[in-house]
């Protein structure tokens, strides 16, 4: 079996005021991946080539292991579940019940029992016209259709996008017991902090529609650091050579804030560097903290 | 199966770091003993937010320590813990934390002396609080 829910290479899109890529990423089978980035950054563009709703210019996609555009694909998009970032307009006068009818006879594995119990979970009503439900009860609804099949890989645009808090830790519930399968994978865009703290093993950043970097997240978030560092009012520090770093700012009288993205090796550094410059405390760095370093990075390259 | 471990997001402590002291101390002090289940990878992961990466790891540290046994197919089990291992455990994990106050009372600039008697007065109310005698230097197991 191979261990790539989804493998890029060199892809492309370009589009008059835009451009994706080129990107190169694999995302691994068995894991929660969040593609993290702000608005605009082309998440929801990458997730429609997946998809093969949008044709690349350049590049090559594999999903569960299969060449994505490659003709015929009923096969393949019956393992995928899919929930766009937003509803499509056209369905606004389909009841539920008549969507999920047309909806299941694509999916041989559509699974009628687990597609009630997350209608009930949700308390969504499957007689409403999809038009007449509230945002977050047609996000519900989607989310039910996208997983009643029993997806190995569940694409999800802004999942929680609608949903208040009740729904939103209903939607948390019902993903992890989604993933309490092997080998099941979940790939989500997000700017919803909470949610991929909660849910991701993996984090990748997605900026002005260029990755910046696949982390896996603990080791992420235990990486990136703010150390309040005391220089002593020695010689003037060349914090540049702390490994990680990323940018220093003098906070008071001696006292430095250095942030590093390797905080175990830059204590080491400064353990060895000279007697007069200490460590004085230490801050983890929010994720959302992370994401603009990147964004602020992308932009001084680009 | 939900077991008592707390993290502490804002702690700059790894977090496989602090899982793995905790459940470590779990096993030795015998709160979990020999055969106990635990819970898989990935229900642990989502109760304590952390990715099952950084379980997987704690669950691998503490193998490799012969604190649990994986049985392919069956899950992962709390091993037999032989007396010299839990005695070593035991005076790591206390050796830790006294470590980490020593880092804070260093930062302070405190003496040894006031040091060892600030952990003095700790000690007595702590005792104080939970009826304890002292124990007298030297006869400690």
């Amino acid at each position: 079996m191979n261990d790539a829910a989804i493998a890029i290479s060199g892809l492309v899109q370009r589009r008059a005021n835009f451009e994706l890529g080129p990107i190169e990423l694999v995302i691994p089978r068995g894991y929660v991946t969040a593609v993290v980035g702000p608005n605009g950054s082309g998440k929801s563009s990458l997730f429609r080539l997946l998809l093969d709703l949008a044709k690349p210019d350049k590049g090559r996609i594999e999903l569960l292991g299969e060449r994505v555009g490659s003709g015929e694909d009923t096969a393949l998009k019956a393992r995928i579940g899919y929930v766009p970032e937003q509803s499509i307009d056209i369905e606004d006068g389909l009841r539920g019940s008549q969507k999920a009818d047309f909806v299941r006879q694509w999916y041989p594995n559509w699974d009628v029992n687990l597609y009630q119990e997350l209608l009930r979970r949700f308390e969504v009503d499957p007689a409403l016209k999809l038009g007449k439900m509230s945002k977050g009860m047609r996000r519900k609804f989607d989310l039910a259709l996208a997983i009643a099949h029993q997806p190995e890989l569940l694409l999800l645009d802004e999942p929680s996008s609608g949903l208040d808090p009740i729904a939103w830790k209903m939607m948390i519930e019902v993903l992890h017991r989604y993933m309490d399968r092997n080998g099941r994978t979940i790939v989500m865009a997000s700017h919803i902090i909470d949610e991929v703290k909660r849910l991701a093993d993996y984090i990748v950043f997605v900026v002005q529609g260029k990755v910046l970097g696949m982390y896996e997240k603990d080791a992420l978030l235990d990486g990136w650091q703010a150390l309040y560092v005391d220089s002593g009012g020695g010689a003037a520090m060349d914090w540049t050579r702390m490994p990680g770093f990323l940018s220093a700012t003098v906070s008071r009288g001696t006292t430095y804030k250095v942030v590093t993205a390797d905080a175990p090796e830059a204590e080491r550094w400064l353990a060895a560097e000279e007697a007069n410059v200490r460590l004085i405390s230490k801050q983890k760095l929010e994720l959302d903290e992370i994401l603009l370093f990147h964004i602020e990075q992308a932009r001084g390259v680009l | 199966m939900w077991i008592p471990i707390q993290l502490n997001e804002h702690s700059a402590e790894p977090l496989y770091h602090q899982i793995e002291v905790q459940l470590r101390a779990l096993i030795v002090s015998g709160q979990m003993p020999e055969g106990t289940l635990l819970p898989s990878i990935r229900e642990l992961a989502q109760q304590t937010k952390c990715s099952v990466i950084t379980i997987r790891r704690v669950y691998q540290d503490l193998e490799n320590e012969g604190l649990l046994r994986t049985r392919q197919g069956t899950g992962t089990f709390v091993a037999s813990v032989d007396d010299e291992a839990r005695d070593r455990q035991r005076r790591s994990a206390v050796l830790e934390a006294m470590e980490s106050a020593a880092d804070a009372g260093l930062r302070g600039h405190f003496s040894d002396e006031e040091l060892l008697a600030m952990l003095r007065e700790v000690l007595r109310r702590k005792r104080e609080l939970t009826g304890e005698a002292q124990i007298p230097s030297g006869e400690g197991s």
